[in-house]
Parts: C-alpha cells; sequence; structure tokens
C-alpha cells in the first residue's frame, strides 16, 4: 500500500483529503506544518507528499529545502498545493514535482497523484 | 483548476430564480436553504434535483429526518417536475436518518463523501440539517462538520443544498451562515386573511444577485419565483426618449386639453373617483390607435363587460377587440401576485409588439401585493420599461376623495408619489351643484408642453366621453359652488401633495 503525507494547516482539508484518498485504497498520514511533517516522515518516509505552500510553523518553501538537504527523503516526489498560481510559486521554490493550484477537484487530485507515482 | 471552472455557475432550472441568482449559484459552492416549516424547502429541493436531472446531471437528495420518502415522494409526486423515470440515475434517494443517530456528524460526513463518490453525483440535497446541528455536541463540532462538507463540495464538484428550519439569525451571522457560499430564505406569511410566501437571497458569494424579497408560490408545476420586478426593471431594457410623435386619445378635446395629444411612448395617468368615466376614456385610447396592436389590463371589470360597454358606446375599439387587434387582460385581484401580473403583462407586450397599454385601476395592484409602499417604484419600474418597448400608456387611478366637496374643487387629492412616473396626469371629477351633478376634467401636468390649467366640463354620452371645447361651463359651475356654499376655492392651493412642479 503505497503512503502518501498529506501537509495542511487547514485540518479539514487534511481530514477530507485523507478519507478521499484512504477510499482509493492510500495509506495516509496528515501533518498541520513542515516541522510537524518532517518528525512524522523520521519514522516511515512516505511514497509521496502533498505540500501546502503556507502554512505556519514552518512552511512549504522552509519544507522544501529541508526535505532536499536529507538524502532519505530528497527523492520523494512532492505536489505542492496553493491557491497562489504556479508563476508566483515558481518564482519563490523549486525541488517540488507537480503544482496543484487550489481549490481543486478530485479527480485532478487522483490524476496528479498517479503522475507523480509513477 | 482554471478560474473559468471556479465561476460557472449551475441554474435552478427555475426561471425566476435564476433571474434572482443571475443564472444560477456556483457550482461546486454550498448553500443553506432556510424557512420555517411548510415555507416550501423540501418541494424546492426536490425540484432542484429533478431539474438538474432532466438537463443529464446526477442529484442524490439525503433525508436527515424521520419522514419516510415514500410518504415525501407521496406528495412531490403530483408536482409537474417530478419525473419517475429519472430515478434512480438521475435522482436517488438516501435516508441518513439512521447513520446521525449513531455514528455523529463524522458518520454522517463520511457516508455522505462515499454516496457522492459512488453515486457520480454533482448536486446533493441534505434535507434537514437542524437534525445534524441537534446531533452537534457544541457549535464548533458543527462547524467542522459544514466546514468539511464545504471542502468535499469543493473537491467532488459537488453543489450541496442543505435545507434546515433553524430559525433565522437575525444578523445571519452564526458560524454556518458565515461559511457557506449563500444563504437563501423561504417564508411563508400572513398578510391579513391572506398567506403570502416570499424569497429572500441573503448571501451569495461570488455572484451578485437581485436583493429583495421575492414572491414565490407552490403551483401545480412545482415552485414558480417572481422575481422582484422594481428590481428586475430598475434600468430600462434599452435607452428612453419621449419624443414623440403626438397621439391621440380618441377624444378630440382630450387631445386638445394635453397641448395635442400624449407624446408617443410617454404615461398619462388618469385620476378620478367611480363614475367619472375613466375605464371609457381609457377605451376612446386603445380605439384611437388604430390598428396598432393593445392590451387593456382589467382587475375588476370582466371581458365580457368592457366589450358590451365598448359595443353599446359604439366606440371603434370594439370593432380591435373583434379582431384580436386589442385584447382585454383580465386579472381579478384577488388572489394574484404583483410580479407575476406584471412579468406577464411584459411578456405579452413584448411577445405581443404592443403599442398602447391602458391599466385601469391600479390601485388593485396593491391588492395583489399587500404593500402599499411598492406601488410607486413598482409602476415607475413598469412604465419605464414600456416606454424603452416604445408602448404608450395610460394609467386610471381611483381616487377616495368623495369628488363631491364644495369650494374645494382639488381638496384631498393624493397621488402617492406616482407624479414623476407619468409625463401626464389629468384628474376627472364631480361636483354637486343643486340636484346636479357636474363631470369636470383638468390636466395637473403635461410635461414639455404649453396646456391650459383650467377645468373644463363633459359628459358621459352614448357615444363616450364628450369634453366642452371652452371653460365657460366649468367656471359657471364652481362660481355658482362659491356663490351657494360661501367657501373660497382653493382651487390649487389644496395641491401641496400634489405632482412636483414640473409642469410645464
Amino acid at each position: 500500500m503505497r503512503t502518501i503525507l498529506v501537509v495542511d494547516d487547514e485540518w479539514a482539508i487534511a481530514e477530507v483529503l485523507e478519507a478521499l484518498l484512504s477510499d482509493e485504497g492510500y495509506r495516509v498520514i496528515i501533518a498541520n506544518n513542515g516541522r510537524q511533517a518532517l518528525d512524522r516522515m523520521s519514522e516511515w518516509p512516505p511514497d509521496l507528499i502533498m505540500l501546502d505552500f503556507m502554512m505556519p510553523i514552518m512552511d512549504g518553501k522552509a519544507t522544501l529545502a529541508a526535505l532536499q538537504e536529507n538524502p532519505r527523503t530528497a527523492e520523494i516526489p512532492v505536489i505542492l498545493m496553493s491557491s497562489l498560481p504556479e508563476e508566483t510559486i515558481a518564482q519563490r521554490c523549486t525541488g517540488y514535482s507537480v503544482f496543484l493550484r487550489k481549490p481543486f477537484r478530485i479527480a485532478a487530485v487522483l490524476d496528479v497523484i498517479e503522475k507523480a507515482l509513477v | 483548476m482554471s478560474d473559468d471552472r471556479r465561476i460557472a455557475k449551475l441554474p435552478t432550472g427555475i426561471a425566476g430564480f435564476d433571474i434572482i441568482l443571475e443564472g444560477g449559484v456556483l457550482r461546486g459552492g454550498i448553500y443553506i436553504i432556510l424557512g420555517s416549516p411548510g415555507a416550501g424547502k423540501t418541494i424546492l429541493g426536490n425540484q432542484l434535483c429533478f431539474n438538474h436531472a432532466s438537463r443529464g446531471g446526477r442529484a442524490l437528495y439525503v433525508t436527515l429526518l424521520a419522514e419516510t420518502h415514500g410518504r415525501m415522494l407521496g406528495h412531490i409526486g403530483q408536482l409537474g417536475f417530478f419525473d419517475e423515470s429519472l430515478i434512480p440515475d438521475g435522482v436517488s434517494y438516501l435516508s441518513a436518518f439512521r447513520i446521525l443517530e449513531t455514528e455523529g456528524l463524522k458518520g454522517l460526513a463520511d457516508a455522505l463523501r462515499r454516496e457522492i463518490r459512488a453515486r457520480k453525483v454533482d448536486l446533493l440535497v441534505v434535507d434537514g440539517l437542524i437534525s445534524a446541528e441537534e446531533t452537534a455536541g457544541t457549535p464548533r463540532e458543527f462547524k467542522k462538520f459544514i466546514h468539511e462538507l464545504q471542502i468535499q463540495a469543493e473537491l467532488a464538484d459537488c453543489t450541496m443544498m442543505l435545507l434546515t428550519s433553524a430559525a433565522v439569525d437575525q444578523n445571519f451571522a452564526s458560524a454556518e451562515h458565515t461559511m457557506v457560499d449563500g444563504l437563501i430564505e423561504l417564508q411563508a406569511r400572513l398578510r391579513g386573511r391572506r398567506s403570502e410566501r416570499e424569497l429572500v437571497v441573503h448571501k451569495m458569494r461570488g455572484s451578485d444577485f437581485l436583493r429583495g424579497v421575492h414572491s414565490f408560490q407552490v403551483t401545480a408545476d412545482g415552485i414558480a419565483v417572481q422575481p422582484r420586478i422594481e428590481a428586475l426593471l430598475s434600468e430600462p431594457s434599452r435607452p428612453i426618449l419621449v419624443d414623440g410623435p403626438r397621439l391621440s386619445m380618441g377624444v378630440e378635446m382630450f387631445d386638445e386639453i394635453l397641448g395635442g395629444g400624449p407624446l408617443r411612448r410617454s404615461t398619462t395617468l388618469l385620476m378620478g373617483a367611480a363614475g367619472t368615466g375613466k375605464s371609457t376614456a381609457g377605451l376612446h385610447f386603445l380605439g384611437a390607435g388604430n390598428d396598432e396592436r393593445s392590451i387593456y389590463l382589467s382587475f375588476d371589470e370582466a371581458p365580457a363587460a368592457i366589450r358590451l360597454k365598448a359595443s353599446v358606446l359604439g366606440l371603434p375599439v370594439s370593432r380591435l377587440f373583434d379582431e384580436g387587434v386589442a385584447e382585454i387582460v383580465w386579472r381579478p385581484s384577488t388572489e394574484g401576485v404583483l410580479d407575476e401580473v406584471c412579468a406577464a403583462l411584459l411578456d405579452q407586450v413584448r411577445s405581443g409588439n404592443v403599442q398602447r397599454v391602458f391599466i385601469d385601476g391600479i390601485n388593485d395592484f396593491v391588492q395583489t401585493t399587500g404593500d402599499q409602499s411598492r406601488l410607486a417604484q413598482v409602476l415607475t419600474a413598469l412604465t419605464n420599461e414600456f416606454r424603452a418597448l416604445g408602448v404608450t400608456t395610460l394609467l386610471s387611478i381611483e381616487l377616495d376623495f368623495n369628488g363631491i366637496v364644495p369650494g374645494q374643487p382639488l381638496a384631498g387629492l393624493p397621488v402617492l408619489g406616482l407624479s414623476p412616473m407619468a409625463e401626464n396626469i389629468v384628474l376627472m371629477r364631480l361636483a354637486a351643484l343643486g340636484a346636479d351633478v357636474h363631470r369636470l376634467i383638468i390636466p395637473l401636468k403635461v410635461r414639455d408642453s404649453a396646456f391650459e390649467l383650467k377645468f373644463r366640463r363633459y359628459d358621459i354620452t352614448g357615444r363616450g366621453l364628450e369634453i366642452e371645447s371652452d371653460s365657460v361651463q366649468a367656471d359657471v359651475v364652481l362660481s355658482e359652488l362659491v356663490r351657494q356654499t360661501g367657501v373660497i376655492p382653493a382651487p390649487f392651493g389644496s395641491l401641496a401633495a400634489a405632482p412636483s412642479g414640473d409642469e410645464a
């Protein structure tokens, strides 16, 4: 079973994604910010990370940098999520595999997950 | 996802409702429909589902109430929008009462998520949100549930309608009210002995909408919504310019007192007590249009009585009625709805290329709304649209000013703020002198035209209205009234409440 780590400070979004992706047969772990995500990954590195860009404590940019610095996590594909346009995000950070603009439809989520996990 | 998709709208399929919502609700949005029991929420919810399914969509109707679906469908099945062939592929039903009882809000949210995906529905109606609210241990828990539904709606591209009979928070500041994309309230209220149903959109995120209180009715076909006509027509459909040419009222002297006749696209307001001949004047007016299509809107007199009067007086309009050029629209004011009456009239004017309209007794508009404060606004909007459509309009209003007031020819004249909407205002009144009652007519306002501000005497004869060619006899009547009563007439001093001074 593939494991997906969903990192979003908006808890309801994380929970709904957890439920929807569980329905699709994924194992899902959720975290509220980058710091919490890194802590959870130390126990069990996921196959894919869905990472929100704007979060308190440790945002998406800092989390991406931390992931790339660690050889254990540098190769994990990351779907970066934001309500900002991709062009804006691309100017601010690198290291993600796919960008997903919020708000999104579940069909789009499943589509990018499938592509990212190839 | 593109921004275009975010603003895509989902029509409700209810014509008047979609006009109010400027095309419908946002796809993937979440809406609360509030209303006391019996207000029409369940009918509306079902109608939305069947309308959606008839367009190829898939809807799920979830009940959180103890009422059985069989019982509900027994009522809904009688209505025109119901189409059994759409069940279950287009419209399916699910009772989540037990799920809510046993698994709480979390279980309900999970069940809705699974059902939306499994059934591939893009419209979800949840009937009985109040049960979910009562199940919540705290307001915070309920707020979290609504938030979760909101995200589900967005993720699944499934528009959600939550129906609740919860008491309306006057400020709409409840958490769930602030969170959802729209708040729509259905009301059923009594005006006197009459029940009226009203629809109010309190909030509609990301979209403009017609504000205010709109009427709706539950008909054999389901809910029919009538947008508030003055909001709908706040601006005429095209620029208006009342610049002639002059038309005929069908009575030579009537044209003369109006400075040559009413201008095309103008509105003339005819005021007078019962028996002064306003309806007869209207018949003259329509008959003068020759082969122009015209409408006589009557609230009181039935078509047969109107046709008989025209025939007995030998008026030209009698032939036009026979030929279908002039049409009588009879809307008894007992149970009508003002906005529906206006909308239907406008439809007839537009589709029939109507050039002249006579509305006999605009007082009766009030009867169809129970709210007199709307009269001036509604008539202003309606007559502006008529102008835009090239229609010349005559309105009559019955004034209860007890026409026989010795020495005070214009006493007690109410105008109800109607002056601005009419280019011309004409008063028809009675004056008693001894055993005789005289009819007097005077133009009070003729916009952009010279006119004589004097009474003339007139009669209703076997040929209709006959107005004297000068004011000599009217002068005699009024002077004699002064002599007999000793009251000095204040012919226009009593017009303090009358039309503002933009007369020529």
